[in-house]
């Protein structure tokens, strides 16, 4: 679906640069985008919008080259619902829709008539008619979403798709977003700084920092490694040879009053009892952590170990 | 919980669409459409249209009708059927047509600023010079509309009336629709290149009518100082005036030939290279 090789993008030939050597391919799916603010997730989605030119490296989007001439007509391909706003307030969602399905080359009879049913497939229906001026965030966000799936995209961006949302909200759109990939087979690239909405919908994450891509992979290998995530509880406190030789197991990320964090080297946790029964511990207890992808991107972002590969 | 379709159809072809400056420049009128802009100047404009035709058809009543033979020498007067007369034509209060190019340029571009509208428009398959094509292309037709019927409906007129020898000539729209073309270029590339420096429509309106009486004034104070006719080439208003006149051969144009070339070469140039620099791509947010 995407991939880049040492990608570099500058704003201006003099500036330092905003993405910094990235290289990496994504297959079809829902792919996290996730990171801090001025990380680079809207740099990388303007330049594989082809909005920026890599100023360094190679990339294709869709089999497309970034920076060829056809990039242009790719974007037809592509559907892209920006964080802020960008509706035009005067007009009614169904001519909004309508509009920017004629953009993206669609005859206008026919942008109308699809108006209609990619604003029914987002849930706006009656409400289509209104000036958006008066709608609600919630409305609001489904109008964006409905104006980049009104081309029937093979790839859409979604940035912060559910910023100012209420739970109720946020649900529905990721709902939402799971349906446009599970029925209509569209690829997903969903920017968020929303650990909880990237783990609920996302089957790829790509975590940015500062420019640099700071982990990736697919959510399945992330949640493997965080499978080897456990917390040892000793029936005594292990003595000093003890603790150093826990190393063995694999790398001590705490210890805290008889209970130890580790990242084991080994997926199978039953290496840990062979282990203590070896070293004349008596370990009571094995309990997994992987219930918390933030710890992923915390480690990530800043970071006492290397990058996360799954 | 919403009901929803239970899935979306694929989407008809993506090849049969129109150009994107045309679609651009369709969904802009409908906007204006909805303004309601149109309705005190479409009154004004149509008195004043009235009026120019009013004068073709009464100057047919004194010349056909004896009754009104003392009145002729009067008419003379007011009645000219030189060349002033049909520069004149194209002449419908200057001001009062910049002014509303000010006040529906002026927000071209800078609504979309405020909304934040063009870089999703370039999200899609549109070209900075399809989306500036289409903002110069409408504000430009724009003036090019309203003077239109200036042009022909006198003409038509006087033909009807008086055949070749009426007060308009017969060949005037041949002077008359490129004099037109080249001030209505001229209006709708000071409004685009004002309005994609604002940020807001109303600033944009401000933007246009700033720099419209700014560089007039600047102008007057010049030639006044200097006694230099040609700066009136600066003048974007005097320009717009002078071109029928220079078409149609008038004795003492507002500007001369070679300043009113300038100028309107460095204006349309001047304020379209503004806006386009004021619209790529990189100057978008996202």
């Amino acid at each position: 679906m995407i991939a880049f090789e040492n990608l570099e993008v500058r704003y201006a030939a003099a500036s330092a640069p905003a993405l910094k050597g990235l290289t990496l391919s994504l297959e079809r799916g829902i792919v996290g985008l996730l990171g801090p603010n001025g990380a680079g997730k809207s740099t990388l989605l303007k330049a594989l919008l082809g909005l920026l030119t890599p100023s360094r490296g190679s990339g294709t989007v869709l089999g497309v080259a970034l920076g060829a001439p056809e990039a242009a007509r790719l974007r037809a391909r592509i559907g892209y619902m920006p964080e802020y706003d960008a509706l035009i307030e005067d007009a009614s969602a169904y001519e909004q829709v309508a509009f920017w399905g004629e953009l993206s080359g669609l005859a206008p009879e026919a942008a109308r008539d699809r108006a209609h049913e990619v604003l029914y497939f987002v849930g706006l229906d009656e409400a289509r008619y209104r000036p958006v001026s008066g709608y609600s965030t919630g409305m609001r966000q489904r109008v964006k979403l409905a104006q980049a799936l009104v081309h029937s995209p093979e790839l859409i961006f979604l940035d912060e798709p559910t910023n100012g949302l209420d739970p109720d909200g946020r649900r529905r759109m990721l709902d939402l977003v799971l349906r446009v990939h599970a029925e209509l087979g569209t690829g997903v690239i969903l920017a968020s700084h929303l650990l909880g909405d990237v783990e609920r919908v996302a089957d790829q994450l790509v975590i940015l920092d500062q420019g640099h891509i700071k982990a990736a992979g697919s959510m399945a290998g992330l949640r493997k490694i965080l499978a080897r995530r456990v917390e040892l509880r000793f029936l005594d406190p292990l003595d000093a040879t003890q603790e150093a030789a826990l190393t063995e197991l694999g790398a001590v990320l705490e210890a805290r009053n008889g209970l130890y964090d580790l990242e084991l080297t080994e997926a199978d946790p039953a290496g840990a009892f062979r282990w203590a029964q070896a070293r004349g511990a008596t370990l009571v207890q094995v309990t997994p952590r992987h219930d918390r992808l933030d710890e992923v991107l915390l480690r990530a972002l800043h970071p006492a170990t290397s990058p996360v590969e799954a | 919980m919403p009901i929803y379709a239970p899935t979306l159809p694929p989407a008809p072809d993506l090849h049969l669409g129109q150009p994107p400056a045309l679609v651009i420049m369709r969904f802009d009128l409908t906007r204006l459409w909805r303004q309601k802009i149109g309705r005190f100047f479409g009154f004004a404009f149509l008195m004043m249209l009235l009026w120019k035709v009013a004068r073709i058809y009464v100057d047919h009543l004194l010349q056909t009708n004896q009754a009104f033979k003392p009145m002729q020498e009067f008419a003379k007067t007011i009645l000219t059927q030189g060349a002033d007369f049909q520069a004149d034509l194209l002449n419908p209060a200057s001001y009062l047509l910049w002014f509303l190019v000010a006040l529906i340029g002026g927000g071209l571009v800078a609504r979309d600023t405020l909304y934040r509208v063009r870089p999703l428009m370039y999200a899609h398959p549109v070209a900075p010079k399809d989306y500036l094509l289409a903002k110069l292309g409408f504000a430009s037709a724009l003036p090019f509309a309203i003077l239109l019927p200036f042009a022909l409906l006198p003409w038509a007129m006087s033909l009807l009336l008086a055949g070749l020898h009426g007060p308009v000539w017969a060949t005037a729209p041949l002077r008359l629709l490129p004099a037109m073309a080249v001030s209505s270029v001229l209006m709708g590339s000071v409004a685009v290149g004002a309005s994609s420096m604002a940020a807001t429509p109303r600033a944009g309106i401000g933007w246009v009518l700033g720099l419209v009486l700014g560089l007039g004034t600047l102008a007057s104070m010049i030639h006044t100082l200097t006694g230099f006719r040609a700066v009136d080439g600066l003048n974007p208003v005097m320009l717009a005036e002078a071109w029928p006149q220079l078409l149609v051969g008038v004795d003492h144009p507002l500007v001369a030939w070679v300043p009113a070339i300038l100028g309107t070469v460095l204006h349309i140039g001047l304020w379209t290279f503004v806006a386009a620099r004021r619209t790529r791509p990189s100057e978008v947010v996202i």
